[in-house]
């Protein structure tokens, strides 16, 4: 079949890097791969599947590290700029797969490479320079210890403007668990802790430059596609003028007013009082200085802000939703320009803002409740401290006192301090800025999310409080499992094209398909075409088992403890009853495990991990 | 009765949050700022004036209107209403 699998979408050439050995090979896309995990996160899981030993150490020179792009990555789509990182991610655990927009994805494509496979360890620190068809490792011993900006910066007045730079910051280069992967210095591939598996192997950055073009398989109908679904996301209140006027920061006191917003380590409830202080309205009127967007995309959510004076002083990119919440209600801060300093820190210093204020929140709570000894502090903590709590990003950043502690993230720090109850995160990855015990369904993703504490593997705030594509009421267990499998499946198969999940706001199945369909010149139906995100969902689900990881399930807090105020008063996450019916909408078992029956309608059924 | 505004909603009323008259209804309600805010007026209705406008997100007390009586929901003084056009982000 592979014989008749259009390159549409692709290059059709992958890069493999042995770091060990300082080689590189040049290899033929496998297409069939490619037809049936569509790209990205899917083909990207597939490849690092195929090769590497569940088990493995994700920091040892044995584990593998995959740059992959979609087939709809630098082409007309919408927001095509995507491109996911994939490896066993070391926070975690589990299968990690980070996604990432700006243009370095594009750029790949450009130069001819629709992946990258990085394999082994350097001696010593090198980078992957790409222009076009000269592909080299060249030595990083000048940019070692850089911050993300100064190698950026760096590399950039060596090698020229026009190349695209994915970097690690000393974060990752000391194997900080939660170090991203920056490119163009703001743009993360953030969760899970790809940026220290990057940083075991001696590998710095990745510079690239491209001057090709990439085809598509029937360009009239590529385009006429493409063009329907712009005129969606135009016209859309929230692609079309919400997202660029407010970025994703908007969510801050909507939330709030639902009480889903989590206090102090969510140990106060779910309604913060200065909600409005760290809100996307705030940010407008007080440090934004314009909004900013990635490859191909029209909806433009990126912040460029700066604080012009003060203890907080700077500039900088951000924060979205997520870290304006952990940075702030989470850590009971409602200073926004304490809040802007501490996510810059995350830029410069390549750390995930989620798992980072969730630690530092997870910290303040041992600390006040006397589990954490004062020999160890650097200085008393209290929710609501704002300057201590940007005090502690600089010294995780820095790798100084304390800060090696809040390195490890928040369940094997609060492990160490004989709480780990009390560490806000599912598979040891930090929970994002929404509380599963007002809003039901988002429970239920965060436990059964395929990396750890995650909202975007099926963001069910989409239907639970903002009513897109329809509305479902945040407190009850009813029809969440159906649709939650639905949504992760979409998600699955939208990251795996190389588009933005955030087009999915605005545009549906139809669209995704309509344009993946006509870039690889495929005449699958759209439910075909879904079955391949189910597909990548499954794969996701055996690598884990295969690898150990711990069953689905939420943090005590949430389970057991009842909210104390707000719309939501009284709730715990009901997981157990959806969890036993989002198993039955998988067609795996009660334990939750994928059936045979499941894996063969799957194709999956042969696979050996 | 305290109703809250976000994102563009409050440029239009040009405040954060004000006190409305109750008991009403909902409906009443919108049509009460529609006259007050005149660029409310195709925004929070539809063109009959007796339905939601498309485009936003109402709740009262943290609830969703469509989990309460929709337009018809009745408010009283001590009710806190959020209006805001749709959003998302994340």
């Amino acid at each position: 079949m592979a014989d008749n699998i259009s390159q549409g979408g692709w290059t059709g050439t992958i890069l493999r890097v042995n770091l060990t050995r300082g080689t590189i090979k040049r290899e033929p896309l496998n297409m069939q791969d490619a037809h049936d995990y569509v790209g990205a996160r899917g083909l990207g899981t597939k490849m690092y599947c195929d090769e590497v030993d569940p088990k493995v150490n994700p920091l040892s020179p044995k584990n593998k590290l995959i740059f992959m792009t979609g087939p709809l990555t630098g082409t007309f789509a919408t927001s095509g700029g995507r491109y996911e990182v994939v490896s066993k991610a070391p926070l975690t655990g589990t299968i990690g797969a980070a996604n990432s927009g700006g243009h370095f994805g594009p750029e790949l494509k450009f130069a001819g490479y629709d992946g990258i496979i990085f394999e082994g360890k350097a001696k010593e620190p090198v980078y992957l320079y790409i222009n076009d068809d000269v592909v080299e490792l060249r030595s990083a011993k000048k940019y070692w210890g850089k911050s993300v900006p100064v190698t950026t910066d760096k590399m950039q007045e060596d090698l020229g403007k026009e190349f695209r730079i994915a970097t690690i910051a000393p974060t990752g280069e000391r194997g900080v668990l939660f170090a991203t992967i920056m490119n163009e210095k703001n743009r993360a591939a953030g969760r899970g802790g790809m940026g220290a598996v990057m940083g075991s192997k001696n590998l710095k950055a990745i510079a690239v430059h491209g001057t090709g073009d990439i085809k598509v398989a029937r360009p009239e109908k590529f385009l006429k596609e493409v063009t329907k679904a712009r005129k969606m996301l135009m016209e859309h209140p929230v692609c079309g003028e919400g997202l660029a006027a407010f970025g994703t920061e908007i969510l801050v006191n909507i939330v709030n007013e639902v009480g889903g917003l989590p206090v102090n380590n969510a140990r106060d409830g779910s309604s913060f009082d200065k909600a409005n202080n760290i809100s996307g309205e705030m940010l407008a009127e007080t440090y934004l200085v314009k909004n900013q967007g990635c490859f191909g995309c029209s909806m433009a959510c990126g912040r460029v802000t700066k604080v012009p004076q003060g203890i907080f002083e700077g500039k900088g990119e951000g924060p979205e939703y997520e870290a304006g919440w952990s940075f702030g209600a989470a850590c009971g801060v409602d200073d926004i320009a304490a809040v802007l300093k501490a996510n810059w820190l995350c830029n410069e210093y390549g750390m995930d803002p989620i798992t980072l204020g969730s630690t530092i929140a997870c910290a303040y709570e041992l600390y006040e409740m006397g589990a954490i000894p004062e020999a160890d502090v650097p200085f008393p903590f209290a929710f609501g401290d704002a300057e201590g709590m940007v005090k502690l990003a600089e010294m995780t950043a820095k790798g100084k006192g304390f800060g090696n502690t809040l390195a490890l993230g928040s369940y094997r720090m609060a492990e160490k301090y004989g709480h780990p109850e009390l560490s806000m995160s599912v598979k040891k990855q930090e929970m994002p800025a929404y509380d599963g015990r007002a809003i039901q369904g988002i429970g239920l993703e965060y436990a059964t999310s395929n990396r750890g504490g995650c909202h975007v593997r099926g963001y069910m705030i989409s239907p639970e409080v903002l009513g897109l594509p329809f509305k479902m009421d945040p407190l009850v267990t009813e029809g969440k499992a159906s649709t939650l499998k639905l949504f992760q499946d979409l998600t699955a198969l939208c990251d795996s094209t190389g588009i933005c999940l955030f087009s999915t706001f605005g545009i549906g199945l139809p669209e995704i398909a309509g344009q993946y369909r006509e870039a690889v010149g495929s005449d699958e139906s759209d439910e075909e075409i879904l079955l391949k995100g189910e597909r990548v969902w499954n794969l996701e689900k055996k690598f884990n088992m295969a690898a150990g990881v711990e069953k689905d399930t939420l943090p005590p807090r949430l389970l057991r403890e009842e909210l104390p105020s707000g719309p939501a008063k009284g709730k715990v996450n009901e997981l157990q009853t959806m969890l036993a019916e989002y198993y039955a909408e998988r067609g795996w078992s009660k334990d939750g495990e994928p059936t045979k029956a499941k894996l063969k309608a799957l194709s999956l059924d042969g696979y050996k991990l | 009765m305290k109703v809250k505004f976000f994102a563009t909603y409050r440029a239009i009323a040009g405040c954060e949050s004000f006190d409305a008259p109750a008991p009403c209804t909902m409906l009443e309600l919108l049509q009460y700022c529609s006259k007050k805010w005149p660029k409310f007026r195709d925004l929070l209705l539809d063109k009959s004036g007796r339905q939601l406008g498309p485009d936003l997100i109402i709740m009262v007390n943290g609830r969703h209107i469509q989990h309460l009586d929709g337009i018809n929901t009745k408010l009283t003084d001590e009710d806190v209403v959020a209006i805001t056009p749709q959003m998302a982000g994340g």
